[in-house]
């Protein structure tokens, strides 16, 4: 192995002078923290790649559970709800599959993201990266088993209920997209702050799952107006939660076959892209002493 | 003893400066280290207490390319916090830290980047956490894999290494990137006397190609067979720089000292009678 000057691997950054006195400000971190995240774009995607042969790897079925999994999810939402207490109207199941996919997919990015950085604590105390590529990677391979969990949703439609399909479940990306920005910046910021609380990870537990029912995924509009008139504070929840705005535009696409509101959803996407920033700042600052805290 | 083929015109003053630190020091807050709960953060803030502490401080040193530098010194003395520092894995809390070349940052050797991925992904996946193009890591991944000369095993989740497997394939990774400095650390524990062999040869080949090579070991024949300079590292001090040999007599005769003491004082008289030995 001679050094032949042409073909030799260069790290990105040649020459570094670190010192204690460097600090940049709020917008240069943010630049950065983004140009390093972009450079390292192969990384990430072996990263995700990995991470699909693994969740396969251990399990009979394999990937094959992206699939079930939804379904199987439903069935017990349909049999609690559709059965037992009576309620949930025409055609549930599908009413159920258009809510809980979505949210599983916001789930497993969120608990992918908090665990991300403290997950690969020995890499970090032994080689030198931009951190930052560990919740994104997390993230990316959430979008991967999404496109597998609309599988079932799609199969369910064409079999039990072709009156629904129309072609508004084309703006299903869109939506997906402004998701994915909205969970993306929390799962930048819990990730950094799992580092020093661990208690995040056992908050996040039940903060989701009781986020999930405050959120109307398995009950309509309707019945948010209807809470909504009667308690003021449910009515400002309701507002504020975007939950509300995904799900109403998941459900019409996919169970209403109509137009989803495109202005609530823009606000979500300038909203969490400026969450992305200050994620991305919070990231930035606490990173330095990621390799001293773990 | 010295070795000839080592010294060379790498030791040459005029050689360029790889590392340059000046008054490096790191310090921990023992608040925010270790698994910590939010009671226990409110705990310890309440109560107060000594939260500071200086892993490594007033470390002033040059290294230049083609020099070799053996760093040794008892356990918990901050060797490894200097290499984390070297490698940019630690910020400095006091000081500047200039380095100049491409740093091979693989420091607890044998690790491995992903233990459910194969041998051959981990080349991959490592050559990317290192910042490597990808089209670099193919080209060389043919040399890798026979270097660590693992066999079948490559395509093997490197779960099922063993220890010294692992250290192979690790050795492999870092030292394949030609770095400018190579950072190893503890390399030289695993690893059966074949590999121990080949890869003393091969960081005498780096060393030859006036790379720079900082290397933390509890091994002095390496320190005076391969480094042409030492330090001495105690309690986050650097107590004394220069000749690998007399780095390695003064760090002989403060351990021993230290043993001496430490019986005298009986800590291992009753627990531990075969230390004597």
């Amino acid at each position: 192995m001679l050094p032949s000057r042409t073909v030799t691997a260069r790290s990105e950054v040649p020459t570094s002078f670190r010192s204690s006195a460097t600090r940049p400000g709020p917008l240069s971190l943010i630049r950065i923290g983004v140009a390093e995240t972009l450079a390292r774009r192969r990384l990430i995607a072996y990263l995700v790649r990995a991470d699909m042969k693994k969740t396969g790897a251990d399990t009979l079925l394999g990937n094959f559970w992206w699939v079930i999994d939804p379904l199987l999810q439903m069935l017990i939402y349909y049999v609690l709800i559709g059965l037992i207490l009576h309620r949930g109207g025409v055609d549930f199941p599908l009413f159920i599959v258009s809510g809980i996919l979505p949210w599983k997919w916001f789930d497993a990015t969120i608990k992918d993201g908090i665990h991300s950085v403290t997950g690969q604590e020995r890499l970090i105390k032994q080689i030198y990266f931009p951190k930052l590529v560990l919740p994104v990677a997390g993230a990316m391979s959430g979008v991967v088993s999404f496109l597998f969990g609309l599988i079932p949703l799609f199969g369910l439609m064409i079999i039990a209920y072709p009156s629904h399909l129309s072609a508004y479940v084309l703006l299903i990306p869109v939506i997906a997209a402004v998701q994915f920005l909205f969970a993306l910046s929390l799962a930048i910021g819990l990730g950094a702050i799992n580092v020093f609380y661990r208690d995040i990870g056992n908050l996040s537990r039940h903060a989701i799952r009781f986020w999930f029912y405050l959120s109307p995924a398995l009950y309509g509009v309707e019945e948010v107006a209807k809470l909504g008139s009667q308690h003021a504070l449910a009515k400002t929840w309701f507002e504020i939660n975007p939950w509300t705005y995904l799900f109403a535009a998941y459900h019409a696409v996919i169970f209403d076959a109509k137009a989803p509101e495109f202005g609530s959803l823009a606000v979500m996407a300038a909203v969490s892209i400026v969450l992305i920033g200050l994620a991305i700042l919070l990231f930035k600052r606490l990173e330095p002493t990621f390799a001293k805290v773990l | 003893m010295s070795t000839p083929n080592v010294t060379a015109e790498g030791a040459s003053p005029e050689g360029r400066i790889a590392i340059n630190a000046q008054d490096l020091g790191i310090q921990y807050n023992l608040r925010l280290t270790r698994k910590q709960t939010l009671r226990k953060s409110l705990i310890n803030r309440v109560r107060g207490g000594e939260t500071a502490f200086w892993a490594l401080r007033h470390a002033t040193f040059q290294l230049r390319h083609g020099e070799s530098l053996g760093v040794v010194g008892p356990n918990g003395a901050g060797k490894s916090t200097l290499l984390q520092l070297l490698a940019g894995i630690l910020m400095p809390s006091e000081g500047s830290l200039e380095v100049e070349g491409h740093v091979s940052s693989l420091l607890t050797l044998g690790v491995g980047f992903d233990q459910e991925l194969s041998g051959t992904d981990n080349i991959r996946l490592g050559g990317a956490f290192m910042g490597l193009d990808h089209r670099d890591v193919e080209e060389r991944l043919p040399a890798i894999v026979e270097y660590a000369d693992l066999g079948d095993f490559i395509d093997a989740p490197i779960k099922t290494y063993s220890a010294g497997m692992r250290a192979r394939l690790g050795f492999s990774i870092a030292t394949s990137v030609q770095p400018d400095i190579l950072l190893l650390d503890e390399v030289l524990a695993t690893g059966d006397a074949a590999f121990r062999e080949k890869s003393k040869a091969r960081v005498g080949e780096l060393v030859r190609e006036a790379k720079a090579i900082v290397l933390v070991t509890h091994d002095m024949n390496w320190v005076t067979d391969y480094c042409n300079r030492a330090m001495l590292i105690e309690q986050g001090t650097i107590i004394l720089e220069g000749s690998p040999e007399d780095v390695v007599r003064l760090h002989q005769e403060r351990s021993a000292a230290r043993r001496e003491e430490k019986l005298r004082a009986g800590v291992f008289s009753g627990a531990k009678p075969a230390a004597r030995r």
